[in-house]
């Protein structure tokens, strides 16, 4: 059993709700104790000053040193931003300089000593990838899926720490059966960030990358990222209308993908809320669960 | 050792053109040396940029056998397979002929955008040796491109100013002490295509050859920008107005109310009225509330929203205070 402080993080919480109950589901299945953090902020999602985001990030990771427990998030863009804050709070005179400013008149004080893990990093190392074989009771067999990492669980290297971690969805995926498609933007922007600056980018993004994973045959794309999701899924018919092609690639979050090998149905998955039909990932691993009984 | 430089000549018409060439080269040597090698001894048809094979000029940028590279900084040994190496253009350029591509559409346009200059009034501070440091990391740049080459948003965007031209341009004169205009400079980065339009994919960082990590630089510029009360240039309001929403949304609760950040971004109500932002977000604003992705509830504090607020309160009287 591994205990963490659990950090939704807001699009959990606002936009993507399939993908907190997703979460909490495989957790539970697979003895990962989620301690829910609630008096904590938004990390910033890499938008907000650093000037604001690090004592807000400070008072969080401090929170989470309370409980002696590493700090688990399900969105690599909180991961990468408090991550992020987390290297700058191991200078010590910054350290205290954001305790004292910040912190002290509500009697906290962070020491440098919390870990910051996106729920993938816990699956790996954490529970391992024996067990979530040994517990895939439908294994994902002859599904094809695209792991897309985005940014922030590929870069920078000081957030990362362990340059294994950039190839642990295809990890992931394998353990639980299914078949990895590889594409070349995978490490690459999804866009969002871009969305309300300059859409025309963010859209083009979209549409690289997720026409790139159909062309290569995928079932499916999974995400560890919530905003990754928004823009893949949420805005791909209108990258389809910006580049003038038929796209239609389900975007699944990883919680979403190992919930379906574990055994749950991809309802209790929640892939109806999503704006892109998951028809054809659905009726694969309906397929797969006649089979299995 | 006996090397086959093999190159990908672009916009070559010559019919008779080789584009492989066997050259005996030191395993030591650069690579850049070995292309040159087959210029001066076999083809002097043969077009690229590079003078000072130390890496400083920054101009012999390419792809060696698919790694792009400051070529100068590779050994041959490193370089080569099966005996070859290929040489061909980076990616997002213009080519000119064979190796050669068009550093002015590409990066110098860009950087002249930013005035890479200072401007003093003639009235120049003296300056302490540690308030430079900032500057001559950005000096330390040699332009050699491969930050652009791998920036995701040129990739899909050539007129993205870009993480160069931020770093040598913007970084390095906003930085510098004795510069008077820091504030026009960066109204003047904000408009579309400059500094917000980076999506801080941190893919520069990992590109830059000599650690200078434009990526970080880029976020660094953007809090000295934010701390100017700049939070865009005049004709790019909208991406004020996302900062002013995200801010707000995280001060008054604690968390991101996305409801708020889009509407108050796309200027839609109770914020406003805008009939393009209508347009372009009601249909996609409709599918969430049929999804059950977009919630109707009020949104609700944090708890800790309260002391998240006096976080922000402060940061902004220090602000306040810097520009008094
Ligand atoms: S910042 Fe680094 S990678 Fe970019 S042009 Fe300068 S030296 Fe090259």
């Amino acid at each position: 059993m591994v205990k963490v402080a659990f950090y939704p993080g807001c699009v959990a919480k606002g936009s993507c709700p399939e993908l907190y109950t997703s979460s909490i589901k495989v957790c539970e299945k697979l003895g990962i104790e989620l301690a829910e953090l609630e008096d904590v902020g938004c990390t910033g999602a890499g938008v907000l000053s650093s000037e604001i985001s690090d004592p807000i990030n400070a008072r969080t990771l401090a929170k989470a040193e309370q409980m002696g427990v590493p700090l688990m998030t399900i969105c690599s863009t909180c991961t990468g931003v408090i991550a992020l804050a987390n290297v700058r709070l191991q200078d010590p005179e910054y350290r205290d300089k954001i305790n004292r400013e910040f912190l002290a008149e509500d009697g906290l004080e962070y020491k440098g000593t919390t870990e910051v893990k996106h729920l993938l990093w816990v699956l790996v190392e954490d529970v391992g990838l024996d067990v979530l074989t040994a517990a895939s009771t439908q294994p994902l067999e002859g599904v094809k899926i695209s792991p897309f990492y985005g940014c922030y669980l590929r870069r920078p290297d000081e957030a990362i720490k362990d340059g294994n971690r950039k190839s642990y969805i295809e990890k992931v995926t394998q353990a639980i059966g299914g078949t990895n498609v590889d594409i070349s933007g995978k490490g690459k922007c999804c866009g969002f960030p871009s969305l309300t600056i300059n859409e025309e980018n963010a859209l083009a993004m979209t549409a690289k990358h997720t026409s790139e994973a159909r062309d290569k045959g995928a079932d499916a794309m999974v995400v560890p990222c919530p905003l990754c999701h928004l823009e893949l899924d949420g805005q791909q018919s209108r990258a389809e209308a910006q580049e003038k092609q038929d796209i239609d690639m389900p975007i699944l979050h990883l919680s979403q993908l190992v919930g379906m090998a574990l055994g749950f149905t991809p309802s209790e998955m929640e892939v109806q809320r999503h704006f892109v039909s998951t028809k054809n990932v659905e009726e694969k691993v309906k397929s797969l669960a006649v089979t299995a009984s | 050792m006996q090397v086959t430089m093999k190159f990908v000549r672009t916009k070559n018409e010559d019919p008779d053109q080789r584009d492989s060439f066997v050259v005996d080269v030191d395993p030591e040597t650069s690579v850049f040396e070995a292309m040159s090698k087959v210029r001066e001894e076999q083809d002097g048809s043969l077009a690229f940029r590079g003078t000072c094979n130390t890496g400083f000029c920054g101009d012999c940028t390419c792809q060696a056998n698919g790694k792009r590279v400051v070529p100068c900084l590779v050994k041959v040994k490193d370089s080569v397979k099966e005996d070859a190496i290929e040489i061909k253009l980076i990616r997002n350029v213009a080519p000119v002929k064979d190796v050669l591509y068009d550093v002015d559409q590409f990066m110098w346009k860009k950087y002249k955008y930013f005035r890479p200059w200072l401007e003093t009034n003639g009235t120049a501070p003296a300056v302490k040796d540690e308030d430079l440091e900032p500057v001559r990391l950005a000096m330390r740049c040699t332009v050699c491109g491969l930050c652009d080459e791998g920036c995701t948003v040129i990739d899909v965007d050539k007129e993205f100013l870009g993480p160069m031209a931020l770093t040598k341009g913007l970084y390095r004169t906003t930085k510098d002490p004795r510069d008077q205009d820091t504030k026009q400079r960066f109204i003047e980065a904000g408009e579309k295509k400059g500094l917000w339009d980076c999506v801080h994919c941190w893919e520069a960082s990992e590109h830059c050859p000599w650690g200078i990590n434009p990526t970080h630089l880029i976020m660094d510029l953007r809090d000295d920008s934010i701390a100017l009360g700049v939070k865009s240039g005049k004709g790019n309001p909208m991406a004020a107005r996302h900062y002013n929403a995200f801010a707000d949304s995280v001060k008054k609760s604690g968390w991101l109310n996305e409801r708020m950040l889009a509407s108050k971004t796309y200027g839609l109500p109770p914020y406003g009225l805008s009939l393009s932002g209508m347009m372009s977000q009601m249909p996609i604003a409709l599918k969430a509330i049929r999804k059950g992705k977009a919630s109707l509830r009020p949104h609700k504090s944090r708890p800790g929203a309260r002391q998240i607020a006096k976080i922000f309160a402060k940061v902004e009287q220090s602000h306040k205070n810097k520009k008094a």
